[in-house]
């Protein structure tokens, strides 16, 4: 495998998302959980402008990946301020506890 | 002028049941009227569409590249069945108006009535597969609306239910057959289909026929599916003639009919046909000898008859299968609704409690008799003529035990036919009702539908120019009234099938002490359960609903044991492509 420019990215690509679903599976925090969600959304969209390299479209996947950019800050601020909530009403940010508080 | 007819045909009864959907309950006389109004009206149109039959296209909608053409063609078998719907539909209507007085919610009722005849004129005259299986479904849809009418009776809901999910088994075949035609010809025309049906490879073919099968099989509530129409008798009666007269099961047999040519050739269809009618005939023959539940007997009759329609479908003899459908649409009719003017007076279903009714309501015992008469096949009712005619088919193309069977049949029909009119009507009475004759909105139907009885045979020459001329690949044998007659009349067939509804007569006249109250308990335990065919469909849902709650536990809802999902499918995926790719 060479170094191309192309193997680089593939490989942030993977190691962007081998580090977000590990956060998903050890986090319990509700902001790290957000934060870790931001990490994956973040390889999806480097994928997506390698793909549009590839592809002879790298318009197309730059232009995806801003779309990509305003709907995903949008969730960040959303989540946060659910998490915000869930820690003013709740008196903790653990998921697992959260869950229990069914009702 | 014909495109015009057929979309009035489809839109009447359609703009009535948004009509009638904006009506409110407190204009009783509105509602009745505006639903009077519309399906006559439709009955009207669908009368007129009969002389411009023909087997051309009439109306061609481009529908884009997925769906085909919406076209429409108005041929013979086309336009019979839908003035068969819109025509016993308004009947049904205007028998309504004096079952249905005082009910509330008649805006629902109404507008499903009308949705219905006109999802069923729309699903015979579709000449595109993919909207003939949409109006398939609306009318599956309606059914279940309307056989849960009352939706605060526990019993009518499950009856809806079950009569839905059924019929969606049968959907699938449809659904299924419609897009392997559409994969194979590329094409969702029903002409294109009876056309090129020898180009399809065999097996490909044989899976459309199959699944075609299957479709008709559970909307004509055929074996194995027979267990969801006698359920369905929780619905008001009216509907109950719809359903079993007019429009739902008549769609089955209508789809066998419409594509016995191109399936005809396909190794076990026929004889899978001729099957599946045989066993429905004799197994609902059987359970409607020990029926108590007047409604419940008259549908497992209608079960019954259906598979005799089928059943000349399987020997060739399609357009006897329709002159029964014609027959049987009009004499099924009048019974149920004859049925429902004595529940309605008299409150109960149960024919125990009956007896010795004629007295009090003479016209609906006397149109009762004349219907009961043409179920059993005697002549000179239509029933007789039609009813021959199939046996007569039969005899000559069909196997011999399967010809045995049907006879046998024949004679079981008239067993239950007189004990059921015995039990209503005559013997002692077993309970003092108090009971009044029909009102004059059910004596109009009522007397329409006797006068149908007595003359639609009359019908069968022009009945059978009008499927010659416009069935370009049915070859339909031509036949007019002197040549059915003499035909009947010198056939042997006839006479065997008349001896045997004497001898099934003359049984019940002989056991008709025992008949009326209890009957053996294993017959009893047999019928209750139809042959089992309850029981398998408990055991069916019950094994959804058992897998549904152990999957259930997989849904954890805890976030790490989903990201672990995640990872695992990516997982599988990764592997399979290294794998393909090597």
């Amino acid at each position: 495998m060479t170094l191309s420019p192309l193997n680089i990215l593939l490989f942030g690509v993977v190691l962007l998302l081998a580090v977000g679903f590990y956060g998903l599976l050890i986090t319990r925090n509700l902001i790290k959980i957000v934060l870790v969600l931001q990490i994956l959304v973040k390889a999806a969209m480097l994928a997506l402008v390698l793909a549009g390299k590839a592809s002879g479209n790298l318009g197309l996947g730059q232009s995806v990946a801003a779309t990509v950019i305003v709907a995903d800050t949008i969730v960040a601020v959303v989540a946060l301020a659910l998490a915000v909530q869930v820690r003013r009403r709740t008196g903790t940010l653990d998921v697992a506890k959260i869950s229990t508080l069914r009702g | 002028m014909t495109g015009i007819l057929v979309g009035l045909v489809i839109g009447i009864p359609w703009l009535g049941a948004v009509v009638l959907w904006q009506t409110r309950d407190e204009h009783p006389r509105l509602q009745h009227g505006l639903a009077v109004g519309f399906s006559i009206l439709a009955g009207l149109a669908s009368l007129a569409l009969i002389p411009f039959s023909s087997a051309a296209t009439v109306i061609n909608l481009p529908m884009g590249r997925f769906f085909g053409n919406l076209t429409f063609i108005a041929d013979g078998l086309a336009v019979t069945l839908s003035a068969i719907a819109c025509v016993i539909g308004s009947l049904a209507v205007i028998f309504s108006v004096d079952y249905m007085r005082g009910e509330e919610q008649l805006n629902r009722y109404y507008a499903f009535v009308l949705l219905f005849i006109g999802a069923m004129a729309g699903l015979v005259l579709s000449g595109n597969l993919l909207f003939m299986f949409l109006f398939w479904e609306i009318t599956a849809l309606c059914s279940y609306a309307l056989i849960s009418f009352y939706n605060d009776d526990p019993r009518a809901v499950a009856g809806g239910i079950k009569a839905l999910i059924i019929t969606q088994v049968g959907g699938v075949g449809l659904l299924a057959g419609a897009l392997t035609t559409y994969a194979t010809l590329g094409s969702y025309q029903v002409s294109d289909l009876l056309s090129k049906a020898e180009t399809m490879p065999t097996g490909i073919l044989g899976l459309v026929a199959f699944g075609f099968l299957l479709a008709a099989a559970a909307k004509s509530a055929q074996f194995p599916f027979h267990t969801w129409l006698p359920d369905a008798m929780e619905a008001p009666t009216p509907i109950s003639a719809l359903i079993h007269a007019a429009t739902m099961v008549n769609a089955g047999v209508y789809l066998l009919a419409r594509f016995y040519p191109a399936f005809e050739h396909v190794p076990g269809w026929t004889l899978s046909v001729t099957l599946v009618g045989l066993i429905s005939a004799l197994i609902t023959a059987f359970m409607a000898l020990i029926a108590t539940d007047l409604k419940r007997a008259l549908a497992y009759s209608t079960v019954s008859q259906l598979g005799y329609m089928v059943y000349a479908i399987g020997v060739g003899g399609v357009f006897a299968s329709q002159f029964h459908l014609l027959s049987h649409a009009v004499f099924k009719a009048l019974l149920f609704l004859a049925a429902g003017a004595v529940i309605h007076t008299a409150g109960t279903r149960d024919m125990r409690r009956m007896g010795a009714l004629g007295k009090q309501m003479p016209f609906v015992c006397n149109v009762f008799i004349l219907g009961a008469l043409a179920l059993a096949g005697l002549p000179i009712l239509n029933g007789f003529w039609s009813k021959e005619l199939i046996l007569e088919s039969g005899l000559s193309e069909g196997p011999w035990w399967a010809y045995a069977g049907m006879v046998l049949v024949a004679g079981m029909t008239a067993f239950y036919t007189f004990r059921m009119t015995w039990l209503v009507f005559f013997g002692e009475a077993r309970e003092s009702l108090h009971v009044h004759d029909a009102g004059n909105a059910m004596k109009i139907s009522l007397g329409l539908l006797a006068l149908g009885t007595l003359t639609t045979w009359l019908l069968v020459t022009p009945f059978n120019s009008l499927l010659q001329s416009t069935l370009p690949f049915h070859a339909i044998q031509s036949l007019n009234l002197s040549e059915l007659a003499v035909e009947i009349f010198t056939a042997p067939a006839t006479y065997a099938a008349l001896a045997m509804i004497a001898a099934g007569l003359g049984i019940f006249w002989m056991v008709r002490k025992q008949a009326s109250g209890r009957s053996a308990a294993w017959m009893d335990a047999l019928s209750r359960e139809s042959f089992g065919f309850d029981w398998l469909n408990q055991r069916i849902s019950n094994w959804t609903l058992g897998l549904g709650s152990v999957l259930q536990k997989t849904q954890t809802g805890i976030l790490s044991w989903n990201v672990v999902g995640i990872l695992g499918a990516l997982l599988m995926i990764l592997i399979f492509l290294v794998w393909s790719v090597r």
